[in-house]
């Protein structure tokens, strides 16, 4: 039984590295006259000194206040004046900085990404940096400190990981590190990370291979290479031991308890297996937690489950019940907990195996759809698994992954007591 | 490769001109009729490999009765909860097998049935898609399950400071005999009144062909769209279908309020009022002007609350247009100890009378909305979502290509003067969510003399 479709044709991929070290990848699409310029630095939160939680993601904002030939934030006023859609994200494995255009914006586009690649520091001075710095700060009041639930995630990496390990903080950081952030931590960081040879650059659309190629090289190839940095070494740790839980309590509307993993790297067959085991568990209508504990015992309100990868030897997963009203949440926990139990011993069914590949399916081809997300996707795989063809192979791994890699990883990673276990509580009034 | 101080030696070209934009247009349908009356507006786009279908349904939400508002939601949620001929969980398991996604969206002007799915699963997907539509089983058990979820995830609304915000400036700006002043989905004590019964009254009364249209849009795969409408929607007929005309909807008088959230480190500001909707002749002039005072990165205030004061991770201001009227706001989150200044900053960049827009604001404004048309329609699901849009609240096929044309036409004088009929400064509702016991105060100094202050009981 296979859930995939005949696969559409294979996206061309031309592969480049230039004299300095900048991996290049161009994907000519002529479906509409735009072009997207996407490119990803290896560095994310999991690069970050002690005492500087959330400094990856602050430099991103740093890197918009101007470069030698660029004022402060004239990056995306000229690019939105362009047409252009322009942004970036840092993640635990990354930072990725991306616009797309009408094709005749290319130049102007690697023109501001290769000036500030090139003379960020020349234009960096404190009173940017302390701006964005206060930016910041309201980014994660907005997103994190003045919303329900917003420290959930920080506090299921701090039960998944130790505190030491790269992932064991979350890509926002602190307000104590934020605030400790100097202008030297800044100068530092850039020479470290925001090398040529720490990028990969990626143009998709309305272009030759030959032409896109060429003006990549005109203007990043003055760049200079620098010594590649290493990412901190945490090894690859085994599966929690169970003994982690924690309670908390907030002015919260409903109850709650979540449920987290350690998981193997992506870029393995164990996690792929693990990713279509979470789907099962907690992605959409038909999943066991959604049938079992919103549909059926009618406990929860809402429930799922995900997990997230990532390449610095381990990943992460976890699950959640929001708690109906009137309903006692150690019951809703005791719930939960039976659902993820049942799950692991009994295995999904081949059904069920084959629903999660073919929601994969659509997913992918969707992402795959759109110029923008095909170049982000392109400079991920050659980021993190140094194969950008993967965006033709992908489908065909997760398609091959059987019910016995799902049995081998749950096995490893997954029997009832190798979880940590969050408890999210309302303050009483 | 070697290693140098790369600060010292970068040497760049000069900043490179742009080329002038390709010529694009939106994709035209191609147009028929269905048997039973349903338009059928199809889009063959090659290479789309998820094919988008949105059935337009006329069913505005002034059609619910007022005190079973939230009826049309419940309905809509129950839908893909077992069918007549796949009863229960089966009918969910049979439609995710296919790779499908299904979904019902709801909005003021009427519902939308969503099926986004791989080609290759068409045809099964789209038999399942017409079977949830047209006979859903809407039982007892699913319609109370739903209500409680609608009433928790109210719950969840009220607690959101953003999301709070939005509310409680809707209710503000629109008249209370206005659909629009309520939440779409429906209030606490109309939504608690839901059942069963009510939902399959809904869906027998308001769901019909009458009035619908059938947006297609993908790579079909050698499927012929047209038959396969035909198939799947072609015979179906609803003879107890009620039409409702959809309402004009009408402002209310400008308030000015706090909601209390106390020990709140930020709040949140939306700050604006009654608005037009897209076939009002200023929208292209208006649309262009709120680009430059709050829609760009570098917008007027942006470019002072954001980059120059660092009192926000992002202020906006945008235009929200309904079927008819709509609403403006200037809309963001500061932190509690500036929002008075905030707001006294964006008072003040808000009032245009002295600072006409400029050539370059409209061309900038122009370019980027030109711009970005071609990503943002590039996928199936990017144009069966305009298409039916366009379809809901009655704005022509053509209306992308058309305002595209409409906004390189706008002068710096018309968007001076379509902003300045709009925005009326000194009579701009305000709604503020954050700690009233620090935020009150200086905004009564700012001239906010009437200001209420609301506290949550309990």
């Amino acid at each position: 039984m296979t859930a995939v479709a005949p696969t559409p044709a294979a996206y061309p991929v031309s592969d480049h590295v230039l004299d300095n070290g900048l991996r290049v990848l161009v994907s000519p699409d002529h479906g509409a006259p735009v072009v997207a310029v996407n490119l990803w630095y290896d560095v994310g939160s999991r690069d970050e000194e002690p005492g500087r939680t959330g400094f990856a993601h602050l430099f991103e904002h740093v890197m918009f206040q101007g470069s030698a030939n660029v004022a402060s934030g004239a990056h995306i006023g000229l690019l939105q004046a362009a047409g252009a859609s322009v942004n970036a994200t840092t993640w635990f494995d990354r930072t990725n900085y991306f616009e797309t255009l009408p094709v005749g914006g290319l130049d102007l586009a690697l023109w501001l990404e290769a000036d500030r690649m090139g003379s960020l520091l020349d234009a960096l001075t404190e009173e940017n940096l302390n701006t964005q710095r206060e930016v910041v700060k309201e980014e994660k009041r907005q997103r994190y400190d003045n919303v329900p639930y917003g420290d959930v995630m920080q506090r299921l990496n701090s039960l998944t990981f130790p505190a030491e390990h790269p992932y064991g903080h979350t890509t926002i950081g602190s307000m104590d590190d934020l605030d400790a952030a100097s202008l030297e931590d800044a100068h530092t960081f850039f020479k470290k990370h925001y090398l040529p040879n720490n990028a990969v650059v990626s143009v998709v659309g309305d272009v030759t291979v030959e032409h896109a190629l060429a003006r990549v090289e005109h203007y990043f190839g003055g760049l200079t290479a620098g010594e590649l940095p290493a990412h901190p070494q945490a090894g690859v740790l085994g599966p929690l031991d169970g003994t982690q839980r924690e309670e908390t309590s907030a002015d919260v509307p409903a109850e709650a308890v979540y449920l987290a993993w350690r998981l193997p790297a992506r870029g393995t067959r164990a996690f792929d297996a693990l990713d279509l085991f979470f789907s099962v568990l907690g992605h959409g209508q038909t999943s066991r937690l959604h049938r079992s504990l919103v549909r059926d015992a009618e406990v929860a309100e809402s429930s799922g489950a995900a997990s997230t990868g990532l390449i610095g030897g381990n990943s992460f997963g976890y699950a959640y019940a929001r708690a109906r009203g009137g309903q006692e949440l150690a019951e809703v926990e005791d719930a939960l907990v039976a659902q993820v139990d049942r799950l692991a011993a009994e295995g999904p069914t081949p059904t069920e195996l084959q629903r999660a590949k073919a929601q994969y399916e659509r997913h992918w081809l969707h992402e795959l759809s759109r110029v923008d997300s095909r170049a982000d996707a392109l400079s991920e795989y050659a980021t993190l698994e140094h194969d950008p063809g993967l965006v033709n192979t992908r489908m065909a791994e997760v398609d091959a992954v059987g019910a016995e890699d799902v049995a081998a990883a749950v096995a490893e990673w997954f029997s009832s007591d190798r979880r940590a276990t969050l408890v999210y509580r309302k303050a009483s009034a | 490769m070697s290693t140098s101080d790369r600060t010292t030696s970068w040497q760049a070209d000069p900043q490179p001109g742009v080329a002038a934009p390709g010529a694009w247009s939106f994709p035209e349908p191609t147009l028929s009729t269905l048997g039973n009356g349903i338009e059928l507006v199809c889009f063959d786009l090659p290479g789309q490999h998820v094919v988008s279908a949105h059935l337009v349904l006329d069913t505005p939400l002034n059609g619910e009765d007022r005190d079973l508002e939230g009826v049309a939601t419940i309905a809509a949620r129950t839908m893909d909860e077992g069918t007549q001929a796949h009863p229960g969980e089966e009918f969910a398991e049979l439609l995710e097998t296919e790779g499908a996604g299904f979904g019902i969206e709801v909005s003021l002007s009427g519902l939308q049935a969503v099926l986004d799915v791989p080609a290759s699963h068409l045809e099964r997907a789209f038999e399942l898609f017409a079977e949830a539509v047209t006979q859903p089983q809407i039982s007892d058990a699913d319609a109370a399950r739903h209500v409680q979820i609608r009433l928790a995830q109210i719950e969840q609304a009220y607690a959101n400071s953003a999301q709070l915000a939005s509310m409680a400036f809707r209710e503000s700006v629109f008249a209370p005999s206005s659909r629009a002043s309520r939440m779409s989905g429906g209030e606490a004590a109309s939504v608690t009144r839901v059942d069963g019964a009510a939902a399959r009254r809904f869906h027998a009364e308001h769901v019909g062909p009458a009035g619908a249209s059938l947006v297609l849009a993908g790579d079909f795969g050698g499927v012929d769209p047209q038959a396969l409408a035909e198939r799947w929607f072609g015979g179906w007929s609803n003879d107890a279908q009620v039409r409702t005309p959809h309402e004009q909807t009408t402002p209310a008088p400008r308030r000015h309020v706090v909601l209390h959230r106390a020990g709140a480190v930020q709040a949140d500001v939306r700050y604006g009022g009654f608005g037009i909707d897209r076939s009002d002749p200023r929208w292209p002039a208006a649309s262009v002007a709120t680009y430059a005072m709050g829609g760009a990165f570098l917008s007027r205030l942006n470019a002072v609350l954001r980059e120059e004061k660092g009192y926000t991770y992002g202020v906006r201001m945008s235009l929200t247009p309904l079927r008819s009227a709509g609403s403006f706001n200037i809309g963001g989150s500061f932190r509690t100890d500036v929002v008075a200044d905030a707001v006294r900053l964006a008072a003040e960049l808000a009032d245009v009378s002295d600072r006409p827009f400029t050539a370059a604001e409209v061309a900038d404004a122009v370019t980027y909305s030109t711009g970005i048309s071609p990503l943002r329609y590039a996928t199936a699901d990017g144009v069966a979502d305009q298409a039916a849009v366009n379809r809901l609240v009655g704005l022509g096929d053509d209306y992308v290509t058309r305002n595209l044309a409409e906004l390189r036409d706008v002068t710096p004088e018309a968007a001076t003067q379509a902003y300045g009929s709009l925005v009326h400064v000194d009579a701009l509702t305000l709604v503020v969510v954050g700690d009233a016991d620090v935020i009150a105060d200086p905004l009564r100094a700012l001239g906010f003399d009437d200001l209420e202050v609301v506290r949550a009981e309990g």
